[in-house]
């Protein structure tokens, strides 16, 4: 019996071992974030070791996905509104919880458009549109097009835009509409359309036209690894913080 | 029910009807080439008749999207031809679950038409009947329980067609939110829950009975030809 | 006249075929199972296309290979008769006997009414193929061809799929239209006893080969052409008329040019043209007239010509005045009675071998008026008496 303890000791101080040593780490984030956090996920596999494997979708997505019990690790959401939702449900571990960054809305055309356009209250959406449509994330779940409402609603032509909307199931499938040319027009971050030369920046929505643009980030609930831990302080050092305000983003 | 069911039932059973009716002229026509003609290159269209029964239904979307959207080639033609725009349209919705659902239409028309006696028409052909006058006359008839099979399978894929249809028309309430589309973005929405489970309901209610209605059809269809 | 002059490589059958037929009647296309019987009427329908030749019926050309002319199935105007009768299962029977009547083109001659009539398909017309037994399925079949107003019909062993008394059932029908309707017939069969029955015009078809074509009493009593039809069935076929019955003992008596036959009863009134064929299985020969005998018939005739087959057979021809009996008897028999060509020998034919299956309609064109047509038997499948 002894020797059976012994045995299965050693046992678990190898595996703890071999698990300490090189952890898979599955990370949640908005699809705005996809280029930005896959430069930085590869610095981090480097640095750590560790291997991180990205999620790119909707926050509204993801967050749902938690709920229904994805083995996620880390979760960056595009809008404090789906981190709140999981943190309601005690999905996710409060002290971990950090707003990390901050973005902007543009409106995009696609790069052969020549509209121009002021964003001033009740501007000309119907003459910039025309018969067609303008493409954001569905109000109705994804942060891009709450803040697109928001802003839309703050400018009063909201009434104008809710009849031709597409509403997409994030950012990014929003902008590949306006980098297509299936749509003339469409409302995205800032961020988005800085990493495609297929979209030109028409112009940008004022800060105060919508809820400010935050990004936080925590560790999911039950999922409180090390290697998440040390990916989360990687994401508030000052490398990535390079890396972010390389493209577009700023650091809260 | 409320106005979102029923937007979307309504939708979801225009787009099955409008795209089953629209598959099935090319669907007799690709079976009858598959099955009677000596066209070289048939083992080809079979490949490509079948591929969306094979391939990621985002696949096929994305593939749609890139040929048939407004900027690109043949979309572009209809367009400035027709006046017709596919994206972000009911009519887009009809073409997409038209795509997903041809292989099985051309599988159950083609089969049908396997079985059809030719001695039949032959015989047909011996009392006066051309070639074209047979095919309305004798074949046609003869494959009817095949052909209404298809014709339910295709249907019951349009209903349930989801992939496609969101990466090509995308999601625009009445216009292309279809069952499916709907049941999706409820799931997407904050407490959208109850919806979800209502539409849920809705969507296996109108399963049970498409395929309730396909399995009597053919039934009656093979009673008719004394086949049972 | 109908000219078939062609030919056609079917896998291992070369067919060539050079008959004329004439342009009324019933023309036989005899042979065995595989000898080509099938695709010949088949490349007249235009379903199997020759190789080479020509095609021709009446005024029109079928087919010419020289001429590049190959009419399809439709533009012939024939009507074909399956040997699976091949009804439209989705259209009931008035439906498919209308088929080829909606689409015939020219002035109808064939009427609907005398058709269903003809073939007693009245009560038949609501019902469904799949609910009729295989001789009303045949009948239909018939009736759709012949509604087509074809100039030409075609069968293709339409009895074969029958069991007895099915085909006993429709054969009536046959023999019936050719006569009804007076369009010129292909009849394919293996069945001499059919062909007996049906047939003007007799085509042995062996191995691909038309080998014979004429008139059916003269094939059938040339002995060169036995082996072809079959040693068990070949015979003469004699065409008679009914003189007279007994009803007590139930015989009927015919005429016929060189004398009288005594057959069991037949259901026909007297001066009805008959057919009767005579295996030659069943003749005896005698040196002198028979006496004390059970055999009724006896009829005198000369010994024409003597054909020994193999085994212990031998074929002797005798000519009894206007008409030729054959008589199949051994070898033995010829030496010992010292037959020779010249010979007067008395033939003998027992009556019961003359039984319904070998006494029929005549093929004759009747000179009489119509009231002596002999009617149809009242129940489909009465001569089917005792063998």
């Amino acid at each position: 019996m002894k020797r059976v303890r012994l045995l299965s000791a050693l046992l678990l101080c190898c595996l703890h071992a071999t698990l300490a040593r090189a952890d898979t780490l599955v990370v949640f984030a908005a699809a705005s974030l996809t280029n930005a956090l896959q430069d930085i996920g590869k610095d981090f596999e480097a640095k750590s070791g560790h291997t991180v494997k990205f999620s790119f979708a909707a926050s509204s997505a993801l967050a749902r996905q938690i709920e229904a019990g994805a083995q996620a690790q880390v979760f960056l959401s595009a809008d404090e509104q789906w981190m709140d939702y999981l943190a309601a449900r005690k999905l996710i571990v409060p002290a971990s919880r950090v707003d990390l960054l901050g973005n902007s809305l543009v409106l995009v055309t696609p790069a052969d458009s020549r509209a121009t356009v002021t964003l001033k209250p009740g501007f000309d959406l119907a003459g910039l549109l025309g018969d067609g449509r303008l493409a954001t994330g569905d109000p109705a779940h994804v942060p891009v097009g709450k803040y697109a409402k928001d802003a839309l609603t703050h400018l009063g032509v909201w009434a104008v835009a809710e009849p031709k909307l597409v509403r997409a199931d994030s950012v990014r499938a929003a902008l590949v509409l306006v980098e297509r040319g299936e749509v003339p027009a469409g409302i995205v971050y800032a961020t988005d359309a800085a990493v495609t030369p297929r979209v030109r920046i028409a112009a940008s929505f004022p800060a105060d036209s919508h809820a400010p643009i935050t990004y936080p980030a925590a560790l999911v609930a039950g999922q409180d690894t090390p290697a998440a831990r040390a990916f989360i302080e990687a994401l508030r050092g000052s490398q990535a913080a390079a890396v972010f305000k390389r493209y577009g983003f700023s650091i809260k | 029910m409320g106005g979102i069911e029923w937007d979307a039932l309504l939708l979801s059973l225009k787009v099955g009807a409008a795209s089953t009716a629209l598959c099935l002229p090319f669907a007799i026509g690709v079976a009858w080439l598959l099955s009677r003609s000596r066209l070289p290159g048939r083992a080809l269209l079979d490949g490509i008749v079948h591929a969306p029964l094979v391939l990621p239904p985002v696949v096929i979307g994305y593939l749609l999207l890139i040929s048939l959207g407004t900027r690109a080639p043949l979309g572009a033609w209809l367009k400035s031809t027709f006046g017709i725009q596919l994206i972000f349209t009911t009519e887009g919705v009809v073409v997409a679950a038209a795509v997903m659902a041809f292989p099985l239409m051309v599988r159950a028309i083609r089969l049908s038409l396997d079985s059809v006696d030719r001695g039949l028409e032959v015989a047909a052909r011996t009392l006066g009947a051309s070639r074209l006058d047979v095919l309305f006359s004798v074949t046609l008839p003869l494959m009817l329980p095949g052909i209404l099979s298809g014709a339910m399978m295709a249907f019951a894929a349009s209903l349930g067609e989801f992939g496609a249809t969101i990466t090509f028309a995308s999601n625009i309430e009445g216009e292309t939110r279809t069952l499916p589309l709907a049941i999706y973005t409820a799931t997407q929405t904050p407490d959208g829950d109850a919806i979800a489970l209502r539409l849920v309901a809705l969507s296996m209610a109108l399963a049970v009975a498409a395929i309730t209605l396909s399995e009597w059809l053919h039934r009656r269809t093979q009673r008719w030809l004394g086949r049972r | 006249m109908i000219e078939l002059n062609f030919g056609r490589k079917l896998g291992a059958l070369d067919l060539q075929v050079d008959v004329t037929l004439p342009s009324r009647g019933v023309s036989a296309l005899f042979g065995r199972s595989g000898a080509g019987k099938s695709s010949l009427i088949n490349a007249v329908a235009g379903i199997v296309r020759p190789d080479h030749g020509r095609i021709r019926v009446g005024e029109r050309v079928f087919y010419d290979h020289d001429s590049g002319t190959d009419l399809p199935i439709e533009a012939r105007g024939i009507g074909y008769v399956f040997q699976d009768a091949r009804l439209f299962p989705h259209l009931s029977v008035a439906g498919n006997l209308r088929y080829g009547l909606k689409r015939a083109r020219g002035t109808h001659t064939v009427g609907w009414d005398s058709v269903v009539e003809v073939l007693g398909l009245d009560h038949l017309l609501d019902r469904r193929p799949w609910n009729l037994s295989g001789g009303e399925r045949q009948r239909v079949a018939i009736g759709r061809a012949l509604l087509r107003q074809p100039s030409l019909l075609l069968m293709d062993e339409p009895l074969a799929s029958l069991d007895a008394p099915r085909k006993a059932e429709v054969l009536p029908y046959i023999e019936r239209l050719a006569r009804e309707f007076a369009l010129p017939v292909l009849y394919v069969s293996h069945s001499i006893e059919e062909v007996t029955r049906l047939a003007d015009h007799l085509v042995i078809v062996s191995e691909g080969r038309t080998v014979a074509s004429g008139e059916l009493s003269d094939i059938m009593s040339r002995p060169e052409h036995a082996p072809l039809i079959g040693r068990y069935e070949a015979g003469s076929v004699l065409d008679c008329t009914v003189l007279q019955h007994n009803d007590d003992y139930a015989l009927t008596t015919l005429r016929f040019a060189d004398g009288q036959l005594r057959v069991p009863r037949i259901d026909l009134d007297p001066g009805a043209p008959v057919r009767v064929r005579i295996r030659a299985r069943d003749v005896a020969l005698a040196l002198s007239r028979p006496m004390d005998v059970s055999i009724v018939n006896k009829l005198p005739g000369r010994v024409q010509q003597i054909t020994p087959r193999d085994g212990p057979y031998a074929d002797v021809t005798v000519d009894l005045g206007s008409r030729t009996l054959r008589a199949l008897i051994t070898r033995e028999s010829c030496d010992r009675l010292g037959l020779q060509p010249g010979t007067p020998v008395w033939t003998m034919v027992k009556s019961v071998a003359l039984d319904s299956r070998s006494v029929g309609f005549s093929r004759r064109p009747r000179s009489a008026s119509p009231a002596q047509a002999p009617d149809l038997p009242q129940k489909p499948g009465a001569p089917a008496e005792a063998d």
